[in-house]
C-alpha cells in the first residue's frame, strides 16, 4: 500500500486545517506500523493570505525512499480545505487515473462542484467526497478563535498563523470531520484508530458519517 | 537574455524584480493570474436607498442628490421628472417620507431633500423650455379618461404621455389641481407655482383638462361612458367632502367643514369666520385650516383634538410653525355641544375632556369624561375630523367603507380591467405623493393592460441599511434646515409663503450630505485601496468600474472600504460560467520545485517579458552607455 494526501488550503486563514488534516493521517498511520511522512510546509507562500498552500502527508508499507522529494508526485488523496480550490488549480496533477479520491469542504450539491472540473480531471477522479466541514465541525457552542464557522468572516480575518506555537490541539475545527470524511471514504486507516490522534473525535466521527461520495467516472 | 554576469542555471530563470513586469504593466496581471486566490469575489450592486424606498413614486433621490452635487441641475430636474412631473410642488408640500427614512437620520441629521427637490424643481419651471418635451414619443391614438386633476391624475396623465398616450382630465371644480388647489393654502403652495407646473404638462402636449365636469352627477358622463369612449379610465377623485361633527348644535351657521373652508379660500371665495375660530381634529388639515383662519380673520384659533399633545398627526415642522403663529391647542378635548345666539350663528362651544378611542373596526369613537364641561367662546367653528367622497355613482361592487375598492395592481373590480384608480379615494387620507405615486404605478399598468402584456408585482428592493454603510467615511455635518418667512408677516398673509427656498450653495451643501447609501457614486475609494491595481474604471462615474477577476485575490480591502455599501462580496462559487474560472496548472511558488512547473502559457508570458525587458535594455544601452535611454 502506498498513499500520497495532498491537502490544498488557502494561506493564513486556513493554514491550520491544511496542516491538522496531514499529520493526523500520518500521525495514525504511523502509528498503526506504516512508514509515513509529513511536510507541514514546502514550496508554497504561507505567508499570502488566500494564497493557495498545499500540506503533504504520504504513508505505505514499504520504506518511503525517496525522501527528499517533498511535494508528492502522484497524490491519489486530495482534499480540498476550502471550495473554490475546485476552480482554482490543477490539484489532479500527477494523480494516477481512475485513482484520485477528492475530499471537499463543501455545502453545496455535489453535482453542482463536478462541473467546475474538466474532462482531464474528471478522468483522474475515482471518487468525489462532499463533506460540509464548517456545518459540521464545532457543534458543541463557540469556536476558538480561528475556526469560526463563518468563512466570511474568515476571509476578513487578518491575522497570521505562520511562526505561531502550535496553541491548539491538533485536529480540532474544520479539519477534524474532513479527516473523518477522507478515512471512511478511503477505508484503508481504520476510522476508530485515526479518531484517536484527532482532537475533536465527535466532529471527526460526524465527517466520517456525514458526506457524500459520488463516483462519476464508474457512473459514466 | 541577460543576467548581468551572473549565471543563473535554467531552472531558476523566474520571474523575479526587474525583470518581472510590474502588475501595472502589460501582462503584468497574465503573468501571475492570482484570481485563484479569491474565494470571494468583489462585486458592483446597487442597492435601494431608504429614501428612494420610501418616496411612493420612486424617486431616484441619491441621483439628483449627487448631480446637484456636481452643479449638475438640468441633469438632476430630469431625474426627477423621470418619477415625479411637479418637483416644485412636492418640494413645497411633500411630508417628506424620504427624510423620514434617510439613514442620515441615524449618523446626525436627514438630509433635507425636500428643500433640494423644490430647489431644482423651481430652476425646472424657470427653464424657457421644458427639457422632455422634444424626447416624448408621438401620440399612439389611445386616450384614457382621467377622473380629477389632482396629483393623482396629473401624474397619471404625465406618465401616460411619456409613454405616448394622450388623456383627458375631468375636474369637477371651475380651476384644475384638485386637492393641490382646493385643500393646500397659497401659503403652502403659491398659486402661481401650481398654475406653471400644469401649464408644463398641458404643454407637452395631448392632455386636455375639462374643468367643471363632476363625472357621474346628473348629465353628466358616468363610468359606462367613460369605458365605452375611452381605452382606460384612471379614477382619482380624492376625498374633497368633510365628515360633519357629530355635535349637538352642529347643523348652527359658522361650523363649516375645513376641506370646504379651504378650498373655497384657494379658489378666491374665502368664508365669514370672525376673529376667533375653534378647529376641531388633530390632523394636518386642522392645522392648516387653524393658520389659514389666523391669517384670514386676524384672530385666534385653537385646534380642539382627541390627540393627546404628542399623537397630534401633525407634521412636526408644521405643527411648529403653527405655534410660532399663535395656534392655540386644546388637545385630549372634544366639542359635545355647539351654542348658537339668537339668530342661529356660532357663539361657541361646550368642551369636554376626552380621548381618543377606537372600536373593534377601527373607527374613532371618542370618550368623553362627564362632569369636565367648559364653555368657549368663539365665532366659527371648522370640522377636520375626516373626509370622504360620493361615490354613489359607482357599481355597488367597487366601494366599500366610502373608498374604492382595487386588486394589488389598482384595478376596480368593474368591466374589463382597464379602469385603474388611485390616490385618496383608494387608500383614504393620504399624501400628496402617495397620489402622484398612485398615477405613475397606474400609467404604467395601463401601457401594460393596453399593450396586452402581464401586470406585475414590483420586484422586491433590497434597502441599504444604515449599519451597512462604512460610516467612517462620513463626517458629521448639520443639516441646512430651509428658512421660514418670520411669524409675524407671514401670519397676516393668505399668499406668503412660509418655508422658503435654499440657495444654490444651500442646496449643494445638502446635497453633499447624501451618504448614498448602497449606490455607487464614483468615489474613487476602490480603485485608490485596491492593494493590486484590479479595480478598472475609464470614467469615474457608477458603472465604470470593473474588477480584473484574474487578477483580484479577494483581499476584499475595496469591499471593506466602500463608502456607500455598493461593493458586496459573492461566493466565487456561485460564479460558475466558463470565463469563471481562472485555472492555474498548479499553485504559485518562487522556487521551481519537483512539482511545480508553470503551465505552458504562464511560462511563456514570462519568456516573452523576460525577452521584452532584455530588449528595451538593450535598446537604451546602445544610446544612452551610461544610463537608462529614453525609449
Amino acid at each position: 500500500m502506498h498513499h500520497e494526501l495532498t491537502v490544498w488550503s488557502r494561506g493564513i486563514i486556513m493554514d491550520k486545517e491544511a496542516r491538522d488534516v496531514s499529520t493526523c493521517i500520518a500521525t495514525a498511520a504511523r502509528k498503526l506500523g506504516y512508514h509515513a511522512e509529513n511536510v507541514s510546509d514546502y514550496v508554497d507562500d504561507p505567508d499570502r493570505t488566500n494564497c493557495l498552500v498545499r500540506r503533504y502527508a504520504r504513508f505505505a508499507d514499504e520504506p518511503i525512499l525517496d525522501r527528499f522529494v517533498y511535494e508528492n508526485p502522484h497524490p491519489d488523496w486530495v482534499v480540498l480545505v476550502e471550495e473554490t480550490i475546485i476552480k482554482a488549480v490543477n490539484f489532479l496533477r500527477g494523480t494516477p487515473d481512475g485513482q484520485g479520491v477528492l475530499v471537499i469542504n463543501s455545502a453545496r450539491d455535489p453535482e453542482y462542484l463536478l462541473k467546475f472540473l474538466p474532462p482531464h480531471m474528471l478522468a483522474k477522479l475515482d471518487k468525489l467526497v462532499v463533506v460540509d466541514a464548517t456545518g459540521l465541525a464545532e457543534q458543541r457552542g463557540s469556536s476558538p478563535w480561528m475556526f469560526v464557522r463563518d468563512l466570511s468572516e474568515l476571509a476578513f480575518d487578518r491575522m497570521s498563523t505562520e511562526g505561531a506555537v502550535e496553541r491548539l490541539a491538533i485536529g480540532m475545527g474544520i479539519a477534524a470531520p474532513l479527516i473523518g470524511a477522507l478515512v471512511a471514504a478511503t477505508g484503508d486507516l481504520p476510522v476508530d484508530a485515526v479518531a484517536e490522534v484527532v482532537a475533536d473525535r465527535d466532529a471527526m466521527i460526524r465527517g466520517a458519517k456525514q458526506h457524500t461520495v459520488l463516483t462519476p467516472a464508474r457512473e459514466a | 537574455m541577460s543576467v548581468r554576469g551572473t549565471h543563473v542555471p535554467e531552472h531558476l530563470r523566474l520571474p523575479i524584480a526587474g525583470v518581472t513586469p510590474p502588475p501595472t504593466e502589460k501582462d503584468g496581471q497574465r503573468l501571475f493570474p492570482t484570481g485563484n486566490f479569491r474565494f470571494f469575489r468583489p462585486v458592483y450592486k446597487d442597492k435601494t436607498p431608504p429614501c428612494n424606498h420610501a418616496c411612493p413614486t420612486g424617486e431616484q433621490i441619491q441621483k439628483y442628490l449627487d448631480y446637484v452635487k456636481h452643479d449638475r441641475y438640468l441633469d438632476g430636474y430630469l431625474t426627477i421628472l423621470e418619477d415625479n412631473p411637479m418637483p416644485s410642488v412636492t418640494g413645497r408640500v411633500c411630508y417628506h417620507p424620504c427624510e423620514t427614512a434617510c439613514n442620515r437620520a441615524a449618523h446626525d441629521e436627514p438630509i433635507g431633500i425636500r428643500g433640494v427637490e423644490r430647489f431644482l424643481g423651481d430652476f425646472g419651471l424657470n427653464l424657457t423650455e421644458n427639457p422632455i418635451k422634444k424626447e416624448l414619443p408621438a401620440l399612439n391614438g389611445k386616450t384614457v379618461a382621467i377622473v380629477g386633476s389632482g396629483p393623482g391624475g396629473l401624474a397619471c396623465a404625465y406618465h401616460l404621455r411619456r409613454r405616448g398616450y394622450a388623456s383627458v382630465i375631468f375636474e369637477a371644480l371651475d380651476k384644475p389641481g384638485g386637492m393641490l388647489r382646493a385643500g393646500i393654502p397659497a401659503w403652502h403652495l403659491p398659486e402661481e407655482i401650481l398654475d406653471k407646473e400644469i401649464a408644463k404638462l398641458l404643454d407637452l402636449g395631448g392632455i386636455e383638462i375639462r374643468c367643471g365636469t363632476r363625472i357621474g352627477a346628473p348629465g353628466w358622463p358616468g363610468l359606462d361612458e367613460l369605458e365605452r369612449d375611452y381605452d382606460a379610465t384612471f379614477l382619482a377623485l380624492g376625498q374633497d367632502v368633510g365628515r360633519r361633527l357629530d355635535a349637538e348644535g352642529a347643523q348652527a351657521r359658522g361650523v363649516i367643514g375645513a376641506m370646504e373652508f379651504l378650498r373655497e379660500t384657494g379658489l378666491g371665495r374665502p368664508a365669514r369666520i370672525g376673529r376667533s375660530v375653534l378647529v376641531v381634529g388633530g390632523g394636518n388639515t386642522a392645522s392648516d385650516a387653524a393658520r389659514s383662519a389666523i391669517r384670514l380673520g386676524g384672530g385666534d384659533a385653537t385646534i380642539v383634538s382627541l390627540e393627546a399633545e404628542g399623537e397630534l398627526l401633525i407634521q412636526p415642522e408644521d405643527l411648529a410653525q403653527a405655534r410660532d403663529e399663535g395656534v392655540g391647542f386644546r388637545p385630549n378635548s372634544s366639542v359635545v355641544r355647539v351654542l348658537t345666539d339668537g339668530e342661529g350663528n356660532v357663539s361657541g362651544a361646550v368642551i369636554a375632556q376626552a380621548r381618543l378611542a377606537k372600536d373593534d373596526s377601527g373607527a374613532v369613537r371618542p370618550q368623553i369624561t362627564e362632569g369636565t364641561e367648559t364653555e368657549v367662546a368663539c365665532d366659527a367653528i371648522l370640522v377636520a375630523i375626516g373626509q370622504v367622497q360620493v361615490l354613489d355613482w359607482l357599481p355597488e361592487t367597487a366601494t366599500e367603507r366610502g373608498l374604492v375598492r382595487a386588486d394589488e395592481y389598482g384595478r376596480i373590480p368593474h368591466g374589463e380591467g382597464t379602469i385603474f384608480v388611485g390616490g385618496d379615494v383608494m387608500r383614504g387620507p393620504s399624501m400628496v405623493v402617495d397620489a402622484l405615486g398612485d398615477g405613475k404605478r397606474a400609467a404604467r399598468d395601463i401601457d401594460r393592460v393596453l399593450c396586452s402584456r402581464q401586470l406585475e408585482p414590483d420586484p422586491p428592493a433590497e434597502v441599504m441599511p444604515y449599519e451597512k454603510l462604512n460610516t467612517a467615511y462620513f463626517r458629521h455635518a448639520p443639516r441646512t434646515e430651509a428658512p421660514l418667512t418670520p411669524a409675524p408677516a407671514r401670519r397676516t398673509s393668505q399668499v406668503t409663503e412660509v418655508t422658503l427656498s435654499y440657495g444654490r450653495e444651500q442646496a449643494r451643501a445638502e446635497a453633499d450630505r447624501c451618504m448614498s447609501c448602497g449606490v455607487c457614486n464614483g468615489c474613487d475609494n476602490c480603485y485608490i485601496v485596491c492593494p493590486d491595481v484590479s479595480v478598472m474604471r475609464d470614467a469615474r462615474e457608477n458603472g465604470h468600474y470593473s474588477i480584473r477577476t484574474h487578477y483580484c485575490k479577494g483581499c476584499l480591502v475595496c469591499v471593506q472600504e466602500c463608502p456607500t455599501g455598493c461593493l458586496e462580496k459573492v461566493p466565487e462559487m456561485d460564479f460558475d460560467e466558463p470565463d469563471a474560472v481562472v485555472r492555474m496548472e498548479t499553485a504559485f511558488a518562487p522556487y521551481d520545485g519537483a512539482h511545480a512547473e508553470q503551465a505552458p502559457f504562464t511560462r511563456a508570458l514570462i519568456e516573452e517579458a523576460i525577452a521584452e525587458y532584455d530588449a528595451s535594455r538593450s535598446n537604451s544601452n546602445s544610446i544612452h552607455p551610461n544610463g537608462r535611454g529614453t525609449s
